[in-house]
């Protein structure tokens, strides 16, 4: 029941209210049905056995007229149902996303990208189609069969109830099988989701495939999923062949009875044979509905198992958002002043960062250096909360960060991340990404200070040029300066590299860092990077080991105190004897 | 190329035709015993449905004027037993029709799957993947039904036409004619409709497929959209492709609903013409009445199997614009193939020469002409280059990932790459690539994928050489910890070590590395290079990095600019050489060296 009151939810009141004459439409054609062979009966009774041409007409024009409404009807109510489904699948489909949209790390740690489609694309599937399909096919059936109930009892209800004396024992067969059921078409649900992820990852990581030659592994291990997920739909058709019998036998033992209980009662005087005319004529009104419900209870249990997937997205809430009380900034105004407060962070329990302090001020550049894994990029992620502290405060203008609004926040930062990530999109639309409004001459400059404009040039479309996706195509240093780009273009009062010129070489690094120096804005500058070329010139770095800052200072200082970054200095020049300095500093 | 965007519908390149239909045959045809089977077994449990109303019959004229309860029994059985029958028959019906519709999709899934396996990277390059991924998840799952009960019902359908139509005839030819005359109606209405029906589920397909795409793509972006705040933008885009399907949905279905209802509507027309004139024109005279009650049944049982059929018709229609998309993709040149005698690589030792290689991805912008040069077994050479200069398309072209469009690349002396089996010229080769991909899985499985027998001492050991170890151990489940693609859990530069592992496993006899080490420390990476040195002895290697710590252990330096090499040579005569190299080297150096006297 929650996941019906869940779609109701999700629409608006004009498509409840249509929705609802849907139904009233359902109930009214279904009825309708039994009013021909009503007036079929007649026509042989009134025109072909009394022989008079007298009521030919009306009683045709009759069945024409019924019929032609009860199409109208049905025409109305389908459409109606597909507008309110349509409807209601654009809802859920824009909130779905939004959902997705605001989503943490956390949340897409834990669903894969085809377990997102599959809820995204098959079980909607089924949520639209149970409120296009699955609700008029219950209310004709209830309809259906209380009406012809409800003639049955008035005609004679000692038949009908000896003709119902089935209908308990179907009850609870379909009730069993429907508890059955239901697990196994959640295990259908999970094949497809596992399918699904099997080929999405295959496509992204194609390369990799291909680089190892892997493709009769990735055929193999497709196959399986695929087999499974074709066992999984065989299991429930088995379990329903298992019962169909059981059902449909039970549906035709209703028939059985009308027709022999009937004749027996009319042996015995008490019907008349009009009477069982009418009751097995009309005593697929009675089983038809019983049969249907047995369809309907595959229909319903598997609308079930993809509603609770979907609605599993559809309530999580994320944990970072704005605060109640969260303070508005100004863009314009925004200085730049960064400052981490005896920061910690855990992530899954386990301690990432360790008591982190460090002051940047307003168009100072922050460098950040350490070995792979010891928590540079986790750092620079609480600065625009893509988690929060679990211990001290960052402050962004002598603001906790928390305290920001979450949109605010992030426009006032503009990041370069390690993992490009480009979209397909021309090369423009990519590096406006930050601001859609964006004019070309801003585009064109912020690729000129990311030492782009020359690459995007000789491209044959230039700017217009379509990336394919996640920058496929373009070189990793292509990617590279094409991300900074995007985030020079927004101006941002804080610019975080976090590793984002490793790819490039010298010549264009320095030009990088030279354009960086003299941005036409304001800019704070924090920067990660494992070249000494690329930090040496920061007004503070800091080093990071094992969630701890173990060094601190400028590039001189820093060779000073012959620890980590002197270390580093002298592997990366060619100066030092490698061998000894690596003896001397482990 | 041209790339397609998700907001960018595709065209279709060879538009539907018979021969299409009949490929899908071969995937039915694996069946026909089975189906041919399910056909007589819906023919007799309908038989032996038809014995219902007889029975009734029987009992009404019969058992109950004459007051036999025992009959009534026997009858009572008779009916009992036709029902078990038919429901016997059904069920087994059923059955098989289960196995081979789920059989017909698994099929084809498999051999969409298996062709995707061979076309290379440009067909991947050039759209987004959620316009492939809709093809192989939901394309294939519409059309089952299509290919096998679809057929069967037509064929059922049809044959009932026809016993309808026998009988029909056989009571009253003048009247039936009349009742098939309302069929030429019916077919010029589908008719008439039919090319915008076809069209309007083309563009449905068309736009569901550019929401799947924008999503697949929304969800693995979703950190760039966050950092850049663009999330009421991607919103309002996913509207707009949401609010082209639900219009392009709304289309298709009128159309359908139109057709269904047309064909009821039909027949009740039909049925009021044919008693009009039975009883007016006819009545009495030249047909009796009971003729006319019969035709009247005739009608109503003629017209079911053609709304029956038009229904499946509608079903077609819809799957047909998908089957055209699964076919579509199946055609896709696969460009990069086994020559038709292409041979085993036997094992090599590592040799490589470009013999006056040229090539470009689109014809008309070359990227690399007229390159030559030889690497000998063992040897290890390091690419540089401005970046965007080729270095890692000349790489590409050693496995074999693009084909070439001029020259011939030749390994071990005797062997051109593009007469040797792709697997056994990719197994041989160890490919670092420039962006890692984590598949989902242990840590283990991931490694584990550069050489699938490797056993887990091995996986350890590589791990080991590569400095992964020591962080893999720290977590909480060791190598069994579980990854994915997105996961934040794995730095950058852990996850180029767990692929630099993943590499080294393999065992290759060509080692390529672009830009392997870019986001790992530099003490790691040095500490790296010495495990590597004892794995690379022997083996081929091809290196793309920007520090020159890596360029100059190398034996020979090739500087690759402008469509070609430009320099080669070892550090030393480059140096003296006094080219590119140098300026990029002594840039570099000064970059350092500014600072020299302090650490002397």
């Amino acid at each position: 029941m929650f996941h019906i009151q869940w779609i109701w939810r999700s629409t608006d009141n004009r498509h409840r209210i249509l929705f609802v004459v849907a139904m009233f439409f359902s109930a009214i054609s279904s009825l309708m049905l039994l009013i021909n062979p009503y007036l079929s009966a007649l026509l042989i009774d009134r025109v072909i056995i009394a022989q008079d041409k007298e009521p030919l007409i009306p009683i045709l024009m009759g069945m024409l007229a019924v019929q032609l409404v009860r199409l109208m009807l049905r025409f109305a109510m389908n459409m109606m149902l597909e507008s309110t489904s349509q409807h209601t699948l654009y809802r859920l489909r824009c909130h779905l996303f939004s959902v997705l949209q605001y989503q943490e790390n956390s949340f897409f740690n834990k669903y894969r990208t085809g377990d997102l489609m599959t809820r995204m694309t098959g079980d909607l599937e089924y949520c639209r189609h149970c409120i296009s399909n699955i609700s008029y096919q219950v209310v004709d059936s209830i309809v259906m069969f209380v009406s012809t109930l409800v003639f049955f009892l008035l005609l004679n209800w000692a038949l009908t109830l000896l003709v119902l004396i089935a209908a308990p024992l179907l009850f609870l067969i379909m009730r069993k099988y429907s508890r059955l059921v239901r697990p196994k078409f959640v295990a259908i649900r999970e094949r497809l989701s596992e399918l699904n992820t099997a080929a999405q990852e295959n496509i992204a990581g194609n390369r990799v495939v291909k680089a190892f030659a892997r493709e009769d592994y990735e055929r193999d291990r497709f196959n399986e999923r695929n087999k499974a997920f074709k066992e999984a739909n065989l299991d429930v058709n088995n379990t329903w062949l298992h019962y169909y019998p059981l059902i449909e036998g039970l549906a035709n033992f209703m028939t059985l009875i009308t027709i022999f209980a009937g004749a027996y009662f009319i042996i015995q005087g008490r019907l008349t044979p009009g009477e069982l005319a009418i009751f097995t004529s009309l005593s697929w009104a009675l089983a038809n509905p019983l049969r249907n419900f047995g369809t309907l209870i595959n229909d319903v249990q598997r609308f079930f198992s993809s509603a609770g997937k979907v609605t599993e997205i559809y309530y999580s809430r994320p944990l970072i958002t704005d605060r109640a009380n969260a303070v508005s900034h100004d863009k314009e105004s925004i200085k730049g002043h960064v400052e981490f407060k005896n920061v910690s962070f855990s992530y899954n329990k386990e301690p990432v960062l360790d008591n982190v302090s460090f002051e940047v001020r307003p168009g100072e550049t922050l460098a950040i250096m350490g070995p792979t894994g010891s928590g540079k990029t986790t750092l620079i992620s609480l600065l625009v909360r893509l988690y929060d502290v679990s211990g001290g405060s960052v402050l962004l203008d002598g603001c906790d960060v928390r305290d920001w609004k979450l949109q605010e926040l992030r426009a006032a930062v503009g990041n370069a991340t390690q993992d490009v990530f480009l979209f397909s999109d021309t090369v423009e639309g990519n590096i406006a990404f930050g601001d859609l409004a964006m004019d070309e001459e801003s585009v064109y400059d912020s690729a000129r200070r990311a030492a782009a404009h020359e690459f995007i040039g000789r491209m044959p479309q230039g700017y217009d040029t379509i990336i394919g996706e996640r920058g496929v195509g373009l070189s990793g240093g292509q990617k590279q300066r094409i991300a900074l780009a995007r985030a020079l273009a927004v101006k941002p009062a804080v610019l975080v590299l976090d590793d984002t010129t490793s790819a490039l070489d010298m010549e264009t690094e320095m030009h990088i860092q030279q354009q960086l120096g003299q941005l036409p804005f304001p800019c704070t500058k924090i920067i990660i990077a494992q070249r000494i070329s690329s930090v040496k010139n920061a007004d503070l770095i800091i080093v990071l080991e094992h969630g701890q800052i173990t060094e601190c200072g400028t590039h001189s200082e820093l060779l000073k105190k012959r620890g980590y970054y002197w270390e580093t200095f002298a592997l990366q020049s060619d100066t030092g004897d490698c061998k000894e300095v690596c003896a001397h500093g482990t | 190329m041209a790339r397609n965007k998700f907001d960018v519908d595709e065209r279709l390149e060879a538009p539907f035709n018979l021969s299409h239909l009949k490929r899908s045959m071969v995937y039915i045809r694996r069946h026909r015993f089975k189906m041919l089977l399910a056909l007589l077994l819906s023919a007799m449990a309908s038989a032996s449905g038809l014995f219902g109303p007889k029975i009734m019959q029987w009992t009404l004229d019969d058992a109950v004027p004459n007051r036999d309860v025992s009959l009534l029994f026997w009858l009572a059985l008779l009916f009992a037993a036709s029902v078990v029958v038919g429901i016997l028959f059904t069920t087994i019906r059923s059955r098989i029709m289960a196995h081979v519709s789920q059989q017909i999709v698994y099929d084809i899934r498999e051999d969409l799957f298996s062709h995707l396996q061979k076309l290379p990277f440009s067909y991947y390059d050039s759209r987004p993947a959620g316009k492939i991924l809709v093809r192989v998840i939901n394309y294939v799952n519409s059309v089952a039904d299509m290919l096998s009960n679809g057929i069967i019902n037509t064929i059922l359908e049809f044959v009932n036409l026809i016993f309808i139509l026998i009988f029909m005839f056989k009571t009253n030819v003048t009247m039936s004619l009349m009742v098939v005359a309302g069929l030429p109606v019916f077919i010029a209405v589908i008719l008439l409709l039919k090319p915008r029906q076809r069209r309007a589920w083309r563009h449905l397909s068309n736009k569901s497929s550019n929401y799947t795409a924008y999503l697949a793509e929304s969800i693995d972006g979703v950190r760039v959209s966050q950092l850049f705040s663009r999330q009421e933008e991607n919103i309002g885009t996913l509207q707009r492709l949401v609010e082209s399907v639900r219009s392009a949905w709304m289309k298709a279905v009128t159309i359908s609903f139109t057709v269904g209802i047309s064909a009821e509507l039909l027949s009740q027309i039909v049925f009021t013409l044919m008693y009009i004139a039975g009883v007016y024109w006819l009545g009495g005279a030249i047909v009796s009445f009971g003729v006319v009650v019969a035709m009247g049944q005739y009608v109503s049982r003629f017209w079911q199997p053609i709304i029956n059929l038009s229904n499946i018709y509608n079903m077609f229609i819809n799957n047909i614009a998908y089957l055209e998309r699964i076919f579509e993709t199946m055609d896709e040149p696969v460009t990069v193939d086994d020559a038709a005698d292409a041979y085993e690589l036997p094992e090599i030792h590592g040799r490589v020469s470009f013999q006056n290689v040229s090539f470009s991805y689109e014809p008309g912008i070359p990227i690399l002409s007229d390159i030559s040069f030889e690497v000998e077994a063992g040897e290890s050479v390091a690419l540089v280059g401005p970046t965007g200069a080729g270095k890692t398309t000349v790489v590409n072209l050693i496995s074999r990932f693009y084909n070439i469009s001029d020259g011939a690349i030749i390994i071990d002396r005797s062997h051109d790459i593009s007469q040797v089996t792709l697997r056994s010229l990719r197994r041989q080769m160890g490919i670092m690539l420039q962006d890692t991909f984590i598949f989902s899985g242990t840590i283990l499985d991931n490694i584990r994928y550069g050489r699938l027998d490797a056993t887990e001492d091995e996986v350890v050991a590589a791990a080991k050489a590569v400095r992964a170890h020591d962080f893999i151990v720290e977590m909480e489940k060791g190598y069994y910890t579980e990854v994915n693609e997105r996961g934040s859990s794995l730095s950058q530069g852990q996850r180029q070590l767990i692929s630099f592992a993943r590499t080294l496993i393999a065992n290759p006899k060509i080692l390529i590395l672009d830009e392997a080490t870019s986001s790992i420390d530099t003490k790691t990476e040095r500490l790296l290079q010495e495990g590597i040195k004892v794995l690379t002895a022997g083996r081929t290697s091809f290196i793309i990095a920007h520090r020159l710590s890596t360029i100059k252990g190398c034996d020979k330096i090739m500087y690759v600019g402008d469509r070609k090499i430009l320099e080669t040579g070892s550090h030393d005569q480059l140096i003296n050489l006094k080219g590119l190299y140098y300026r990029l080297y002594t840039a570099q150096s000064k970059e350092m060296g500014a600072l020299e006297p302090i650490i002397s």
